[in-house]
């Protein structure tokens, strides 16, 4: 039942320092936020473009090329969304990241 | 369609991909080769390769004709395929990359320590992997049927033997070029059909929508969801791509954090743009396919739209190159699927040699074509989606918890993922064995993903908090690991 050698996590941290210890718990807790944040605020969107449809039936008669709102918004406009969320939140991750990098390093 | 045509299409797929594996060969040579391409792998390619290795048969098949037959709420598929990919961003990215693990079990035994979760990972991850492979082969069959009229175990039986010889020459080195090569394969293999037929209609003054006609309710046979439906269908979606194996895989060939979040970015991108084009044949397919949900091949919508908007020649030559894109999808998925169940086998029954690696392989190759034949054909997004529900109730809250919560045991996780893989699995069972269930219980059996996900993560923090965790120095020293920058 041995793993290809890599598999075990090589030492990266030395002995148990407190202080360490403290900024990682930090990084983790702002890198859950950001993700929970980001997470709900997606879906929240969704759900919501979900609610406006079922509740809104009129929306079907507003049409674009004889393509109806309602088609358009979840065929093409819900990716745009999804990828401007996505380059927005690695941003954000990675800016937590050098924050903790600072830090640690003093 | 045009047999010989259609033949020589299927040909040029299955000798390129034989070749660019073979090519492969002389650069793959140790262990760690094998596994994971030596980890490194260029943001760019690597998310080419995670596209082409996810679009199956499911996303280019089965969304056009899951758009012929239900209509708007179809829509829901590939918006769920492709923010999965997201969550799987925000959530388990860089993390998992920074475990250092080549497989989920080897994840699992990271994080918690033990044989026991070890060992369900393991065998979930298997489970998961053959069955995801079982629609990709209905996919070969019933493209390879109106192709070429051939018997259904014919399709199947290709695409295992393609699969198996790439696999068994190059491992996963050459498996990530095929990849890249086969996503922008099904992209233009869809693309170019879609501008001559758009083409033909705008000369010839015939609408493409019918006049806004094609946009109306679906054919009684595949009314809409309801609204649980579509919400449970959006959380098996969101949350299964997390514990799909074959993705998951991909992120260890990045050479760091940071550039598996970048990967995933491209990714969210590349599937963004993919999808545009199903989406668009499942509307053309609502005015110019219209009799083939009756005949029970709406999966097909995207095969015969060009030939029957375009005709002749034209339309033998697009349709060629349509169903030569599908065995790209077929092929692509299915081996991605053969590699990774084949580590997880041969480190769990062989220690992990290259040797072990090819008879897992084989073993892999043979058990979903088993499966496969003694099987009927489902409409292909529908049972992708429950492989979804089901990965989402125990893979996806063993990394979500192993990720993000210190509190995690190994017991209960094993609890979790087990109580999740019996309530998800029984549902799917029962809602396939009764088809004509009352409305209610039909619904949770067919979409069991609403309630199977809190159930496990529910079950899998109770247990957590009744066992003692590892160590608190352990715990924190695995938690460093995941979440600090490597440099």
């Amino acid at each position: 039942m041995t793993a290809p050698a890599g598999a075990q996590p090589p030492p990266r941290a030395k002995a148990p320092d407190p202080a360490a210890n403290f900024y990682v718990r930090s990084l983790v807790r702002s890198q859950l936020r950001l993700a929970l944040s980001v997470a709900l605020g997606f879906l929240v969107a969704l759900v919501g473009l979900a609610l406006l449809l079922a509740l809104w039936p009129d929306i079907y008669r507003l049409r674009l090329f004889t393509i109806p709102l309602p088609w358009i918004a979840l065929g093409i406009g819900v990716y745009p969304l999804m990828l401007a969320t996505a380059i927005l939140f690695n941003r954000a991750a990675a800016r937590n990241e050098a924050r903790y990098r600072k830090i640690a390093r003093q | 369609m045009n047999t010989a045509l259609s033949l020589a299409a299927i040909a040029a797929v299955c000798a390129a991909t034989a070749l660019i594996a073979i090519n492969g060969l002389r650069i793959s040579r140790t262990t760690d080769d094998f596994y994971v391409a030596s980890r490194t792998v260029r943001p760019w390619w690597n998310a080419s390769a995670i596209g082409g290795e996810y679009l199956s048969a499911a996303s280019f098949l089965g969304v056009a004709g899951l758009i012929v037959l239900a209509g708007q709420d179809a829509l829901w598929f590939p918006i769920g395929y492709t923010a999965g990919y997201l969550m799987l961003l925000l959530f388990v990215a860089a993390p998992l990359r920074r475990s250092g693990a080549y497989t989920l079990p080897d994840f699992a035994q990271i994080r918690l320590g033990g044989r026991a979760v070890r060992t369900t990972t393991g065998a979930l991850v298997v489970v998961v992997g053959w069955l995801y492979i079982v629609p990709q082969l209905h996919g070969a069959a019933l493209a390879l049927g109106i192709a070429a009229g051939a018997p259904g175990w014919v399709g199947a039986g290709l695409v295992m033997t393609v699969v198996c010889v790439t696999v068994l020459s190059g491992g996963m080195r050459s498996i990530t070029f095929v990849q890249a090569f086969q996503y922008w394969l099904k992209l233009v293999s869809l693309a170019v059909p879609l501008v001559f037929v758009l083409l033909r209609l705008g000369a010839t003054g015939i609408s493409p929508t019918a006049e806004g006609a094609a946009f109306g309710p679906g054919p009684a046979t595949g009314a809409g969801f309801g609204l649980y439906g579509t919400i449970s269908l959006i959380l098996a979606l969101l949350l299964g791509t997390l514990g799909l194996p074959h993705v998951l895989v991909r992120f260890y060939t990045n050479p760091d954090g940071p550039s598996a979040r970048r990967t995933t970015v491209l990714v969210v991108g590349l599937l963004s743009l993919f999808y545009l084009l199903p989406i668009a044949f499942g509307i053309l397919g609502r005015t110019f396919a219209t009799d083939l949900p009756e005949a029970g091949t709406a999966d097909a919508t995207v095969l015969l739209v060009p030939e029957r908007i375009l005709g002749g020649t034209a339309g033998d030559l697009l349709g060629a190159l349509v169903l030569g894109g599908a065995f790209a999808s077929f092929l692509s998925t299915s081996s991605g699927l053969v590699v990774s169940v084949a580590g997880v086998i041969s480190q769990g029954l062989f220690r992990g040699t290259v040797r072990g690696f090819r008879i897992a392989t084989v073993l892999s190759c043979t058990v979903p074509l088993a499966l496969a034949l003694v099987s009927g054909s489902n409409a292909l997004a529908g049972s992708v989606g429950a492989v979804f529900a089901f990965t989402a109730s125990t893979l996806c809250p063993l990394l979500l918890l192993g990720i993000w919560w210190r509190g995690l045991t190994s017991a209960g996780a094993v609890a979790g993922m087990v109580t999740g893989a019996i309530a998800c699995g029984t549902a799917l069972l029962s809602a396939a064995a009764f088809p004509d269930l009352p409305p209610p219980a039909r619904d949770l059996f067919s979409q069991p993903a609403a309630w199977t996900i809190p159930l496990a993560f529910a079950v899998m923090v109770g247990a957590s908090r009744a066992t003692r965790a590892r160590g608190e120095e352990a715990i924190d020293r695995v938690m460093a690991r995941l979440h600090t920058p490597e440099s």
